[in-house]
């Protein structure tokens, strides 16, 4: 992605009152990481996991945090149980900012990803998590506003899944 | 040492900690031994000592505590190499490892009570504080130092299995209930509201 556009979507999550973000580094989205690592008002979080990505967050926010969860698209399924334990049957509030590989839009696709990314929707549905994909950095402040809005009102985890641009 | 004894010896001990449990019978006897605000009783395996570090983290001037078993721990071991490296100093951690997976009618061994020893396995993973308590003068030792810490501390029980999670009454109050009262007692007892809650 370029980094016009990574300073895009930082700003967008900064906006939105996102102040705190577990990761797994991953490919597609990693020039974020640096520009969060820089930012004061976001607090960065390690993980050794994407299962545990979702209870850290989960606990940060029920002490008063405004969570999101970085993670590459395969880590929606490390990260299941997690999901539906702590973001669907608790009631946890978590935005997934999750780089989209293997789908339709992820311009490194390749055999490598594509059988996982090709589920990766239907697994969301599964698990009743609502999501929208973006492909481009147009209107992102407010896409990343309105998800964050919406986990909050359905106090649960919502996907931005982030292909095309991002992926680059 | 059975846990409903270190479990009644550390409810007189919480003040305003915050206090995690795993899914386990340590919920239920926690439940029954301690009615503190500051309680949430998750109710899923492998997930307390996650919860814990995000409020660890989130409240850095508050001392959590979380109440861990060995089965809850042993499914979610990548907890303890994330725990070592972010060290958060006001986090008290006790696993009640009873060498059991001890539900409503089953006791069937974890691998602790086979070659894996917890302590060494967090040593290895970078906590090099913890220690493995044996008896009750031991842990009432360790707990009440524990819970006035200033630093990290990681605190394997090693108990030995006990049916009274089966006896004493389950906890009535639900998950989303239990978490409401304790987003609250947190709202609270830091002043601010939790941007979650209370939009309607």
């Amino acid at each position: 992605m370029e980094n016009g556009l990574a300073q895009k979507l930082v700003q967008a999550l900064r906006e939105a009152g996102i102040n705190f973000i577990t990761y797994l580094p991953e490919t597609r989205l990693s020039q974020i990481l640096p520009l969060l690592r820089a930012d004061p008002s976001v607090q960065l979080v390690p993980v050794a996991s994407e299962a545990e990505g979702i209870t850290i967050a989960a606990g940060a926010v029920l002490g008063g945090k405004q969570a999101a969860c970085y993670l590459e698209s395969t880590g929606l399924y490390v990260s299941s149980y997690s999901l539906v334990t702590m973001g669907k049957q608790l009631g946890v509030p978590i935005l997934l900012v999750v780089g989209f590989l293997g789908g339709f839009g992820d311009r490194r696709n390749s055999f490598l990803y594509a059988t996982i990314g090709n589920r990766t929707i239907p697994h969301l549905k599964g698990l009743g998590i609502e999501y929208t994909v973006l492909e481009d950095g147009e209107k992102l402040s407010v896409k990343v506003k309105d998800a964050v809005r919406t986990m909050n009102a359905l106090r649960a985890p919502v996907a931005l899944l982030f292909a095309g641009e991002f992926t680059l | 040492m059975i846990r409903h004894e270190c479990l009644e010896l550390l409810a007189p001990l919480i003040t305003d900690h915050l206090v995690v449990t795993s899914q386990s019978g340590q919920r239920i006897e926690w439940s029954h031994l301690s009615k503190h605000e500051g309680n949430l009783l998750v109710g899923m395996m492998g997930c307390a000592l996650g919860v814990g570090m995000g409020l660890a983290l989130a409240l850095p001037h508050r001392r959590v505590v979380v109440l861990e078993s060995d089965g809850s721990i042993l499914l979610s071991l990548f907890n303890l190499v994330t725990l070592a490296n972010l060290h958060p100093q006001n986090l008290t951690v006790f696993v009640f490892d009873n060498q059991v997976y001890s539900g409503t009618r089953i006791s069937e061994p974890t691998a602790t009570a086979g070659k894996t020893d917890l302590e060494a396995m967090a040593r290895g993973a970078g906590l090099e504080q913890a220690v493995t308590v044996r008896y009750l003068d031991g842990f009432r030792q360790e707990a009440t130092a524990a819970l006035t810490a200033t630093k990290l501390c990681f605190i394997v029980c090693r108990v030995e299995e006990s049916g009274i999670h089966r006896e004493i009454p389950r906890p009535t109050v639900d998950l989303a209930e239990n978490k409401y009262r304790f987003v609250r007692h947190v709202e609270r007892t830091e002043g601010k509201p939790n941007p979650f809650v209370g939009r309607g």
